[in-house]
């Protein structure tokens, strides 16, 4: 007979149970066909090798966080938006650029400034962009490689039924749009999350760790910062939703309480300059955080530069961050008065958004 | 970002519990990113959630749209834009798997080399390999099954020529 189409031994490699006998019988025989297996078996080994290392190599993925995700762009926005800002603010809290900042940053806040032996090191009075490449974000080690980070208290995001609700549950005044810009319309849904609290405690062992796993050694760290403790704070919060017909968040217009962060003794600085010294931190990201970060009072807020464009604008006389996505989907504006961030973000363009802010009562 | 219209069916969180991980491992074969593999994945559910194709014939629809919607993404070297990341969130910031098992270097060319396949072999490598039946397959790409194994044979073929030629010539 005559030989088997390579398609035919292909299968036989596996799923041989769809290959009639006669084929069957025929290549066990034939020295040409068993050949012809071999290449395919090697050329199909070979193919599965090298389309398989993302999949074998990792955990099965997230499916909860991806139906959340999912949900943001088919459902009713407050279901979607509503889960997801815990999630991002405990990824925020591991994110390498937090610790980069010396543990300082990211979720401060007003309440744990009572708690006798903290020391505020940290309060927000302005916000400026870092831009930060994906390669810098690869590059560096998450927090937990730098001491033990515990969650104290969740933020307990939910939605309430109006703005009279978000005042009560946040303590914070709900903004108020007038004039919507064209092609955003209703009313917005409002979303409330109370205090998130962290505790960070720093472990020289761990950085220790962290910097021979990068093959450098650990600077001696200054007298105290070993086990010392960093409280963040962040909240109140509340934001209104905006939302076009088919669920797409179109304006968005938040409030929180600046994000602070307190100390158990350490100094700021000491922090801060100790943790930018560490391995892991690019030099010129390094030298952007302590330029930044110099007086204690501004919050670097890390902005992925492929993605995203910064520029500065005046909103009520206060300086304020304009962030666009480089695709123009996206565009956003954020500034901090007394003591608490405000944002105004939508798909719309610059001039809307900063006229939405701008008239914000 | 793709806009859902007005409904979205009803079994979709059902469909979507049950398939997301294949649909991922479909478009991480291809791109060789988890993370990148999660975007199509929601632009693949996203998509699924306006059709009415049967419930039993989901995870091959879902299959071959995530096959093709990665292999786009390859060819035309669509960077990553989610309001999630331009936000800041979380999900592009660790390290992919890939790149710390094989070297960039080869996950670069592997995926070179599938991006310049004929589409339709460059499909039924990735169906096949992510465990869909030669009769799924077939019936995917509206071929025959008899013809299944030949069109994955050559793709495999010159996938493994591809690399041998451009490893040999770097």
């Amino acid at each position: 007979m005559r030989h088997p189409t390579d398609g035919t031994l292909r299968r036989l490699v596996d799923e041989p149970a769809g290959v009639p006998d006669a084929d069957r019988a025929h290549v066990a025989g034939c020295p040409v066909c068993l050949n012809g297996l071999a290449a395919a078996q090697a050329d199909a080994a070979l193919a599965a090798a090298l389309t398989a290392t993302a999949l074998t190599c990792d955990a099965s993925p997230d499916v909860d966080r991806a139906w959340r995700r999912l949900s943001t762009a088919t459902e009713a926005p407050v279901r979607a938006v509503a889960p997801a800002p815990a999630r991002r603010w405990r990824t925020a809290l591991r994110s390498p650029v937090v610790a980069a900042l010396g543990v300082v940053v990211v979720l401060g806040g007003a309440g744990a400034a009572a708690a006798a032996d903290w020391l505020q090191i940290f309060r927000t009075e302005q916000v400026a962009a870092v831009p930060v490449s994906t390669t810098d974000l690869v590059a560096l080690p998450d927090l937990s490689a730098y001491g033990d980070l515990q969650v104290v208290s969740e933020p307990d995001v939910r939605e309430v039924a109006d703005g009279a609700a978000a005042r009560e549950a946040t303590g914070l005044d709900v903004p108020q749009v007038d004039a919507l810009p064209p092609g955003v319309t209703g009313s917005p849904s409002y979303t409330v999350g109370g205090q998130l609290v962290a505790e960070f405690t720093f472990s020289a062992d761990r950085a220790a760790q962290a910097a021979a796993t990068a093959g450098e050694t650990l600077p001696s760290p200054p007298p105290g910062l070993d086990g010392s403790r960093f409280r963040l704070v962040a909240g109140p919060g509340l934001a209104e939703v905006w939302s076009e017909a088919r669920g797409i968040p179109a304006l968005v217009v938040a409030r929180v309480t600046a994000p602070t962060a307190f100390s158990s003794g350490v100094p700021f600085d000491t922090a801060r300059d100790y943790l930018l010294s560490l391995p892991g931190l690019p030099d010129d990201l390094a030298a952007q955080l302590r330029g930044f970060t110099a007086d204690g009072t501004t919050l670097p807020l890390p902005v992925p530069a492929e993605l995203v464009t910064t520029s500065t604008a005046d909103v009520g006389g206060r300086p304020a961050t304009v962030l666009a996505s480089r695709d123009g989907l996206m565009t956003g504006v954020v500034w901090v008065e007394d003591g608490v961030v405000t944002g105004v973000a939508g798909t719309l363009g610059e001039d809307e958004v900063l006229a939405v802010a701008r008239a914000l009562r | 970002m793709p806009r859902p219209q007005d409904a979205v069916r009803a079994d979709l969180e059902h469909v979507f519990r049950a398939d997301y991980p294949r649909v991922v491992a479909v478009a991480a074969r291809v791109l060789g990113s988890r993370d990148e593999a999660e975007d199509v994945a929601q632009e693949v559910f996203l998509a699924f959630g306006r059709t009415a194709v049967p419930a039993e014939d989901a995870i091959r629809w879902l299959s071959v749209a995530a096959a093709h919607t990665a292999l786009n993404v390859l060819r035309s070297g669509r960077r990553r834009a989610s309001r999630e990341e331009a936000a800041g969130g979380g999900v592009g910031t660790a390290p992919d798997v890939a790149d710390t098992v094989v070297s960039r270097e080869e996950n670069r060319r592997v995926r070179a080399a599938l991006a310049r396949l004929p589409r339709k072999q460059a499909v039924a490598l990735v169906l096949r390999h992510s465990g869909l039946s030669y009769a799924d397959v077939a019936a995917a790409l509206d071929l025959s099954p008899g013809s299944v194994g030949t069109t994955v044979r050559r793709a495999e073929s010159a996938l493994r020529k591809e690399l041998s030629t451009h490893a040999s010539s770097d």
